[in-house]
């Protein structure tokens, strides 16, 4: 061995818990004199060999680094930690023959004891120091190995950081959501602006770390060796684990937090509306108004709530300006509230969000906010009475829904078009024939499945009628009478 | 040969007959009980009924268990599929888990191939604003059927690559009930029908989530052949997860604990929890409908009572699970390649196994988060959005253990590899676009847009179809003892994850600005028409990468290069035995002395044939 002991042999402790390794190698250092080494202990276990450490003070220790049971971190600890000169031999013998390793605690840098738990950690051959060729010549301090994982992690980082950095300078120039128009879409928004930065950073982290990985962590040509036998980490997984849980309730919290303000009641009784969908068009009632309208107009900064409901199928209300949405079922037991205070002047529309049917892509209505004044004007203007029954007929044939379905231009949107069928003679579908007359009319309206036009089907809302008064129907007759 | 042998033929032929003696049935019945005899809808319902029956019986898979009924004996089955050769072999009954795994994976594939198909001309629709070329009826068929026969072909696809796989990764010879699992496979056939027959009786166009009112009241017959599909298909989910449990469970080889097992096998033991929990309950929605429709019991009717959200809950409390019935088995092929291809372990293995299960678990408590805007109790809202949210914490524990396995690893990039790295960022789009979802408040806002399409296309090709793509790539050679062409795989792979990508993007941004779903024609002052025309046209390059693959699969299935047994250098059992796999599995059998993912340990071993060799084993008599 290198190096002198100041004329003292060098005392030797051997770790190893196979007997052929450590008495061999007990015997091979006895053999050569020269080397005036005396072996001062053979240890098994980790704590025997932390024992002999104190006991024996030896000045050199060679252990077999193949031995799973000694716990090698703690071994180095203690090596690192002690006090006087010590160093140790890092034996294997496994492939690659007998290389070896020195440290010396005095002169030990924190690369190497990185290097040696890596080492350990990954099982591969040691580093060959120059000079080393197996089984002669003096063993020197090896070359730090290059420190890579510290290295890879910033490189990454650094990957991530550019990733995020501009994903959040994209995001800040294009606007992902239609203009915002009523109080509840400032929360929502709020939030959306919230995720969608999650999004950008959390998308950014991982593929930031998978592209890195691709570029850099590649099998070099011919290298038919695996990489370091990496299995895991449980304070790692434990905290990769807790994070995101903490994460996801603070946003749960939040979204709950928001719903709770969007739903929040008005300082003043709120404008009341009745929606009401029907295949395939929206009726929009103001009870407390009396009005009746095929359009939403509700006036700006104040907030209107709306009770939805079906008269067939399900439907779905929704403004995307507004934000919010909500189903409108069949069934009187069903009506749903959804509250909404638009905030900025403008035209928009409302449409069905729930498939209902053939026309769902086309059951669209207008939704005007208007200033406070000027809905009031409004609402004087609907509540003027029509005059005389054609008149006051085509109101109600507009504001009931019937303009969805029958035309009065002779063409076919859904039903019969009314041009000029009054006092005709229609064929029904049973293969019968009836007269378009006045009572055919009123039990067409009242119950609309009892004869159905042959070549038409059975589509109109049974309940179409459930607010129309016998006086509004006679009107639509005389309406319908007029259209020649 | 004779055509006329093949299950496959024999089948149809008697479900062809068998649906005119059930038309027949039926009408007798109803003369008998003083009904009219002609409704269609009854009357097609009971041919339906009928025809299934009769295909199964027509197929032959009955025959072991009619004869046990008998009392007779049946011989363990030969494994030469009665001397059928090529695609012949695999249009005929076998009770090998490795063909019935390839059946599956073969109609799968054709399956989804219509349902894309469906896809290409609806968008090829919506390209442009107005309706050129598809009726509003016809347009919602399309989407209708678009989704639920991709479900279909999807559920096949699970069944593909579990019934492959799960015995030859445990080491075992088969199923541990053979003739349930070709039952199983079957059993899909008639139902694929039963959907496809929708298209020649007018359509059903409720959507592939059929609520009422709209689907009971509207009157095409078709609607009860699309229930009765369903739940024929459904039927097949529940019993291949039975064989799957069981045979996870009972059937491993020696020294295999279950924190010994292919992770694979983990994601498959997941998928089949749910699937035998959760499936009955689509098919009981389903049916409660079709009872409506045929006799006129009103549970979804509110003018006598029925209260229609009930539909809603019984079906979302199936079908959200079932999405990760779809998923799971994606992810555990993830998992399963990465460590091969970068030469390390699976990072925190256990943590990843532990997590299918939660994801599994958490699944079952989130489904009313499809309802936030239906009219359900408010309140109630919120624990769906806190489970919901919840789920984010098992999958993300799989996506740091992916980047922890690749990272500091010794990458190669064949087709699969870049197949389970491109599922690996679509899934996380996917799932990253799942939260903005999950808050009510903001749902309120997309429920129903196209921000939902985005979210659930790029979950379903992240989480399966992507994978599903790498697990036939990678177990080409295993199936087919040959080597499929890397050069046109790597084209497939670029074209889809191109297509993929911009599609995702742009039907994202269109829901974000106001593009609803099931819509056949959309407003051009949303100006979104231009983002329309690209989704269109990616739909377009991604089918082209999917052509690739299938002119890959044909020529390489003939004349790809012999491979070897073993040429990923894999660990995993069935890479220890020849390509393609024996009809036997293991003629020697195996077993476990170390970990799995043990790469990068110098001299660790996973299996090893055991030593002596057992004598052979006789099949067991009766079993399923």
């Amino acid at each position: 061995m290198n190096g002198s002991n100041q004329g003292k042999p060098w005392r030797i402790l051997i770790a190893s818990s196979h007997p052929l390794f450590a008495k061999g190698l007990r015997s091979l250092l006895e053999e050569r004199r020269e080397m005036d080494a005396v072996v001062v202990g053979l240890v098994a276990t980790i704590d025997e060999a932390l024992t002999a450490l104190e006991s024996l003070q030896p000045d050199l220790v060679i252990v077999d680094y193949d031995d799973e049971r000694v716990n090698r971190d703690e071994f180095l600890a203690r090596f690192v930690e002690g006090e006087g000169r010590l160093r140790v031999v890092l034996l294997s013998l496994k492939e690659g023959g007998s290389e070896a390793i020195v440290y010396d605690r005095r002169t030990m840098a924190a690369s190497q004891i990185d290097e040696w738990l890596e080492m350990w950690n990954e099982n591969q051959a040691p580093f060959i120091p120059p000079g080393i060729s197996p089984g002669k010549g003096t063993p020197q301090i090896p070359k730090p190995r290059r420190r890579d994982s510290m290295k890879h992690f910033i490189a990454a980082a650094l990957v991530v950081i550019v990733l995020m950095a501009a994903g959040l300078y994209g995001y800040q120039q294009i606007n992902l959501l239609p203009e915002q128009a009523s109080l509840q879409g400032a929360s929502i928004d709020n939030l959306f602006g919230i995720h969608f930065i999650a999004i950008i950073v959390l998308f950014s982290l991982i593929v930031g770390l998978m592209v890195y990985s691709i570029l850099v962590f590649r099998r070099k040509a011919g290298d038919t060796s695996d990489g370091p036998h990496m299995e895991g980490n449980t304070k790692l997984e434990v905290a990769w684990t807790i994070v995101p849980l903490g994460a996801v309730l603070v946003l749960a919290y939040m979204g709950g937090t928001t719903l709770g303000d969007i739903q929040a009641l008005p300082d003043q009784k709120p404008l009341q509306v009745k929606v009401v969908g029907s295949q395939w068009a929206w009726r929009f009632e103001y009870p407390e108004l009396g009005i009746i309208s095929t359009e939403l107009v509700l006036p700006v900064d104040e907030q209107a709530l709306l009770e939805l409901s079906s008269t067939d199928v399900i439907h779905s209300f929704w403004v995307p300006e507004f934000r919010v949405k909500q189903d409108a079922l069949p069934g009187e037991d069903f009506v749903r509230e959804l509250r909404v205070t638009p905030t900025q002047i403008g035209e928009y529309k409302v449409r069905c969000a729930e498939l209902c049917g053939r026309l769902h892509h086309a059951m669209e209505s207008p939704v005007k906010v208007i200033a406070q004044q000027d809905f009031e004007a409004w609402v004087k203007s609907k509540t003027v009475a029509c005059t005389g029954p054609v008149e006051c007929g085509n109101l109600w044939y507009q504001q009931f829904g019937c303009q969805a379905c029958h035309s009065i231009d002779g063409s076919v949107v859904v039903g019969p078009s009314w041009k000029g069928i009054f006092g005709k003679e229609e064929s029904i579908s049973d293969g019968t024939s009836v007269l378009v007359d006045h009572d055919y009319i009123v039990e067409s309206i009242r119950n609309p499945g009892a004869k159905i036009t042959a070549g038409f089907q059975n589509l109109m809302p049974a309940n179409i009628a459930a607010n129309m008064t016998d006086a509004q129907i006679e009107d639509l007759i005389a309406f319908i009478e007029s259209l020649k | 040969m004779n055509l006329f042998k093949l299950s496959l033929v024999r089948g149809l032929i008697a479900q062809f007959l068998g649906t005119f003696a059930g038309v027949l049935l039926t009408i007798i019945i109803r003369v008998l009980v003083g009904l009219p005899a002609w409704k269609s809808e009854p009357v097609f319902v009971g041919g339906a009924l009928v025809g299934v029956v009769a295909f199964m019986f027509g197929t032959g898979v009955l025959n072991d268990w009619i004869k046990w009924t008998k009392g007779e004996e049946t011989p363990e089955p030969p494994h030469d599929s009665d001397g059928l050769k090529g695609l012949a072999k695999y249009l005929h009954v076998s009770y090998d888990h490795k063909v019935i795994g390839i059946q599956y994976g073969i109609t799968s594939v054709m399956v989804l191939l219509v349902a894309g198909l469906f896809a290409l001309i609806f968008r090829t629709e919506l390209a442009q604003t107005g309706l050129q070329f598809l009726t509003e009826d016809g347009f919602n068929t399309m989407i209708s059927l678009h989704g639920i026969v991709n479900i279909g072909g999807i559920l096949m696809g699970v069944g593909a690559m579990s019934n492959f796989l799960v015995p030859l990764m445990i080491g075992a010879n088969d199923m541990a009930f053979p003739r349930l699992n070709a039952f199983a496979f079957w059993i899909n056939l008639p139902g694929i029908v039963l959907l496809m027959s929708t298209l020649l009786i007018g359509g059903v166009d409720a959507g592939w989530t059929a609520y009422p009112p709209l689907s009971s009241n509207l009157v095409k017959v078709g609607f009860a052949m699309f229930f009765l599909g369903v739940y024929v298909i459904g039927l097949s989910s529940i019993l291949g997860a039975i064989n799957v449990l069981v045979t996870t469970l009972r059937m491993r080889a020696p020294g295999m604990t279950l924190f010994r097992m292919p992770i694979f096998v983990w994601s498959a033991f997941a998928t089949a929890i749910i699937a035998l929990t959760a499936t009955q309950l689509i098919g009981l929605s389903f049916q409660l409908v079709l009872f409506q429709r045929l006799f006129g019991m009103d549970f979804f009717n509110p003018l006598e009572g029925g209260n229609v959200l009930l539909f809603q809950h019984l079906f979302w409390f199936y079908s959200h699970p079932a999405v990760y019935v779809f998923v799971l088995t994606g992810l555990g092929v993830i998992s399963e390649l990465l460590p091969v291809f970068a030469r390390k372990p699976l990072y925190g293995y256990r943590w990843v196994a532990m997590s299918s299960l939660a994801i599994a678990l958490v699944g079952f408590f989130v489904w009313a988060h499809h309802m936030f805007t239906s009219g359900m109790a408010s309140y109630l809202r919120v624990p769906f959005m806190y489970s919901t949210l919840l789920v984010a914490v098992p999958t993300g524990v799989k996506f740091f253990s992916w980047i922890a396995t690749i990272w500091r690893g010794k990458l190669t990039f064949p087709t699969p590899m870049l197949f389970v790295l491109g599922a690996i960022s679509i899934f996380l789009l996917g799932g990253l676009s799942g939260p903005p979802n999950a808050t009510v408040a903001t749902d309120l806002h997309l429920h129903d847009t196209y921000f939902i399409v985005g979210h659930f296309h790029a979950t379903m090709f992240g989480g399966y179809i992507f994978p599903f793509f790498a697990a036939i790539y990678y177990w080409f050679p295993k199936m087919t003892g040959r080597m499929y062409n890397e050069r046109l795989g790597k084209v497939h792979f670029w074209f889809m994850l191109l297509g993929f990508y911009v599609q995702s993007i742009m039907q994202m941004e269109v829901g974000l600005l106001g593009m609803r779903r099931r819509i056949a024609d959309y407003d051009p002052a949303l100006g979104i028409t231009f983002q329309q025309l690209l989704i269109t046209i990616a739909g377009f390059v991604i089918a082209t990468g999917v052509l690739v693959f299938l002119v890959n699969m044909i020529i390489s299935v003939r004349r790809g290069a012999v491979a070897v047994a073993n040429p990923w250098r894999s660990r995993s059992p069935e890479w220890q035995i020849p390509s393609p796999a024996p009809a036997h599995n293991y003629d020697t059998p195996l077993e476990v002395v170390g970990e799995p993912y043990d790469y990068g340990l110098p001299g660790s071993v996973y299996t090893r044939e055991s030593s002596p060799p057992a004598p052979p084993v006789s099949a067991p008599a009766a079993a399923d």
